[in-house]
């Protein structure tokens, strides 16, 4: 257990950790759950909510306990979860296939560059504006390297959905247990 | 049954690269092996063969990365080995770039190589060794990910059993109890009522 000296510099080192400062770094995390959009309810589009209705009645079979039909939709929840990351995986990779990258081409890549734009404005040049690369172009033709190269490319973001896997594999697995527990004590857990 | 309860089951994605009747024939050989009873043990079954699919992505992921690294693995090596005393890398980056580029079409090239490298007790493994330490943090992450994964597959075998393991006890439990509220006659018992009765 934590002394109090310990949890007294957690919290201090808690409040200094406050997300991105700088702007570019706040623009990319405001991107997160764009990218995925796993934070959002399984329940919220209807053909989940019919698939996830029919996968609790197959768990929970005719009972009508509503403790046993809570726990068996905790199942399903996890399972469609699981179904829903390796889903938004392969959607990333097909992306990176097809596209080279997840994000499009940017003009500018830093605030620099911006500025030596406007500079060259400024003093009445005409600029030059880079081309912006196609990342497509670098990608291999021929299949498996292509499919590899994609997923090379996507790595970090794939890690990162190992993560919410993992996590909807455990919420499956303590609601398997429950659900035996249930069925096994009956009222009397 | 068991259609049923796989049209229940959300589908696998795949890639599409990747053959739906491969996937279908994995878990087939799962699930002659596991023989999966009910709705939640199909769906560890499923959960299993989805990870080990996986697994083998990434590990297909894994050696197309190295052997990708080859070729400027292979001209980095050269540039090392060609490099006479006094010279920078510069002056041998051509002759190594059309080796490098001819080494995996040309048989005379692959044996030049060969020659070069055995001047320093070096071999093809060389080679690799450099395709490896390049794609290294590649690499690395891949091998994070393949050991997630394989213990996620371990952690669902052991679902099974255990699901299994809680069911057969239940069952036996359920039977009990059935045998002790229907009082039904137990062999002692109808012994010991005979020889009353005599």
């Amino acid at each position: 257990m934590a002394s109090e000296g310990q949890i007294a510099a957690n919290h201090r080192n808690a409040r200094k950790s406050t997300g991105p400062r700088s702007g570019a770094g706040k623009k990319r995390a405001s991107r997160n759950a764009y990218r995925h959009g796993l934070t959002l309810s399984i329940t919220s589009s209807a053909a989940y909510a019919k698939q996830l209705d029919r996968l609790v009645r197959e768990i929970a079979g005719n009972t009508e306990d509503p403790i046993l039909l809570e726990r068996a939709r905790a199942i399903a929840q996890a399972e469609l979860e699981l179904a829903r990351v390796r889903r938004v995986k392969v959607a990333l990779i097909e992306r990176a296939s097809a596209f080279g990258e997840l994000d499009p081409p940017q003009a500018f890549s830093s605030v620099t560059q911006i500025i030596r734009l406007l500079n060259a404005i400024d003093r009445g040049r005409v600029p030059s504006f880079p081309e912006p690369v196609d990342s497509s172009a670098t990608m291999p033709s021929q299949e498996p390297d292509r499919s590899a190269e994609a997923i090379r490319r996507v790595l970090p973001e794939l890690r990162k959905l190992d993560r919410y896997e993992r996590r909807a594999a455990a919420q499956r697995e303590r609601a398997v247990l429950e659900l035996s527990d249930r069925i096994k004590y009956g009222d009397n857990p | 049954m068991r259609r049923n309860e796989l049209t229940l089951l959300p589908k696998l994605p795949l890639l599409i690269t990747e053959a739906a009747d491969e996937f279908d024939a994995l878990r087939d050989a799962f699930e002659q092996e596991i023989k999966p009873r009910g709705i939640i043990e199909h769906m560890y079954v499923h959960d299993i063969s989805s990870i080990v699919w996986e697994i083998l992505r990434l590990r297909r992921c894994k050696v197309v990365i190295i052997n990708s690294a080859f070729r400027s693995a292979l001209q980095d090596l050269l540039k090392q080995v060609l490099r006479q005393p006094g010279q920078y890398e510069h002056h041998v980056e051509g002759e190594a770039q059309i080796l490098a580029q001819s080494w995996f079409t040309d048989q005379e090239a692959k044996k030049q190589v060969s020659e070069i490298l055995s001047g320093f007790d070096l071999d093809e493994s060389a080679i690799e060794a450099e395709a490896i330490t390049r794609s290294s943090s590649d690499l690395e992450v891949l091998d994070r990910m393949l050991t997630s994964l394989e213990s996620r597959r371990n952690k669902a075998l052991g679902c099974v059993a255990e699901y299994r393991a809680n069911l057969a006890q239940q069952l036996r439990d359920s039977a009990d109890r059935i045998i002790d509220a229907k009082g039904v006659l137990r062999l002692e018992d109808a012994a010991s009522e005979r020889s009353t009765a005599a």
